[in-house]
């Protein structure tokens, strides 16, 4: 079902490398929009992804280094990142070789535009 | 950055005398080409040699070749040309904080602190000094104390060495995290910390707490990479409001994190995390001690 989000988070998935992007709840971890390539477990990576991107939120600002722009994990197959706002994280997987520094800049371009 | 480098190459090309040889001498410094950065460096204090900018880059370059004592020199060139140049003192501070002369490294310090009392970098390197001075401190008293009546002298000095060695731990990325720029930890499965310090402006050490609270994040990023297929992560980075962390799994379950602030570039923050993991690893090799 595509919303108002829906091309925002589809933009991001055409960048070269991108795998897939979603807009996820920060506290119950579940998808709000994304758009996936095929073979993709949406709802467990939106858990997991929510999970990692509330923890280093809340220990960046428990060790007084106040709130998480944005969070990269390179991995050996693939990079994750996520951005945040209003307990909202938008949420990318890329391949191993993709441009991150690319990705980061429209993550946080595409992070400007979401209203709820 | 290549990029740049070239740019900056064909402006020098087009005009020997212009001063952009500070920027390229810099911008090759930066990423790690030293001998060229040299080159361009000397060629242009034979252009320029009362220009103050000229020694200091030629100090940092100094610096990164390990060859301290040249560094101090050249950073006292800075200072004779320019007395009120940061730059030369807070160099000069760190070269003696590397030889382990702490009380000197801080009246070159305090001075720059002097000059620009709102450098959080001058602000950070001194506090560093000030809990390496207590340290010696604590350990003379120590020493004191076990070497009371009737201690043979002899051996109490070298019990005082011995404990002294056991403070290296603290200085593991001193060489890597220069000029108080960033900083470097190295924490157990556990979240203790085994090699580094986090020293606040205030001068407190919070190494712990920041490793405690930052190691819950990588076993939260071992999980999600379990799940989704990814292999093994390699780093995390964490941007926030006040500084970047990035993190890298050692072996044993070990993490290294280096903070850095938020005006450093992430591929710099990355190559510093790398260079740390290599020291981080032939530490742990050697046993850890």
């Amino acid at each position: 079902m595509k919303t108002n989000l829906t091309p925002i988070i589809a933009a991001l998935t055409r960048q070269r490398g991108v795998r897939g992007s979603l807009l996820v709840d920060e506290t119950d971890g579940v998808i709000i929009d994304a758009t996936l390539h095929v073979g993709m477990k949406g709802p467990a990576f939106a858990a997991l992804a929510a999970s990692l991107y509330r923890k280093a939120r809340l220990s960046a600002d428990a060790a007084g280094l106040g709130g998480v722009t944005f969070l990269r994990l390179r991995a050996t197959e693939g990079h994750v990142c996520a951005a945040g706002k209003n307990d909202m994280v938008l949420v990318i997987v890329a391949d191993a070789h993709a441009n991150i520094g690319l990705i980061r800049m429209e993550m946080l371009k595409a992070l400007e535009r979401v209203v709820l | 950055m290549a990029d740049e480098i070239r740019r900056l190459s064909e402006e020098l090309a087009r005009d020997p005398a212009s001063p952009v040889y500070l920027q390229l001498g810099e911008a090759l410094r930066r990423g790690g080409q030293l001998d060229l950065a040299l080159k361009v460096a000397l060629r242009g204090l034979e252009r320029h040699p009362h220009e103050a900018d000229a020694h200091d880059l030629l100090a940092r370059i100094a610096v990164d070749r390990g060859e301290l004592e040249r560094a101090f020199d050249e950073w006292d060139m800075v200072r004779r040309i320019a007395p009120a140049h940061l730059g030369a003192r807070k160099g000069m501070g760190y070269v003696l904080f590397k030889q382990g002369k702490y009380t000197e490294a801080q009246t070159y310090l305090s001075e720059a602190s002097e000059l620009d009392g709102e450098d959080e970098t001058v602000a950070t390197a001194l506090a560093m000094v000030r809990v390496k001075l207590r340290e010696a401190e604590g350990a003379r008293g120590a020493q004191g104390a076990r070497g009371a009546p009737g201690a043979d002298p002899s051996t109490t000095s070298l019990e005082h060495i011995e404990h002294l060695e056991h403070l290296e731990h603290l200085s593991l990325f001193d060489e890597i995290t220069v000029g108080g720029e960033h900083t470097a930890l190295l924490l157990d499965a556990t979240g203790l910390v085994m090699a580094g310090t986090y020293v606040t402006q205030d001068g407190r050490d919070v190494a712990q707490e920041i490793g405690a609270e930052l190691s819950g994040v990588s076993d939260e990023a071992r999980r999600a990479m379990r799940h989704l297929g990814l292999g093994d992560w390699s780093s995390l980075t964490v941007e926030t409001d006040a500084a970047v962390v990035a993190m890298a799994p050692m072996r044993d379950d070990a993490l290294l994190l280096v903070a850095a602030s938020k005006a450093m570039p992430l591929g710099l923050v990355h190559r510093v995390l790398d260079r740390c993991a290599e020291r981080a690893t032939a530490w742990l090799k050697q046993g850890g001690a």
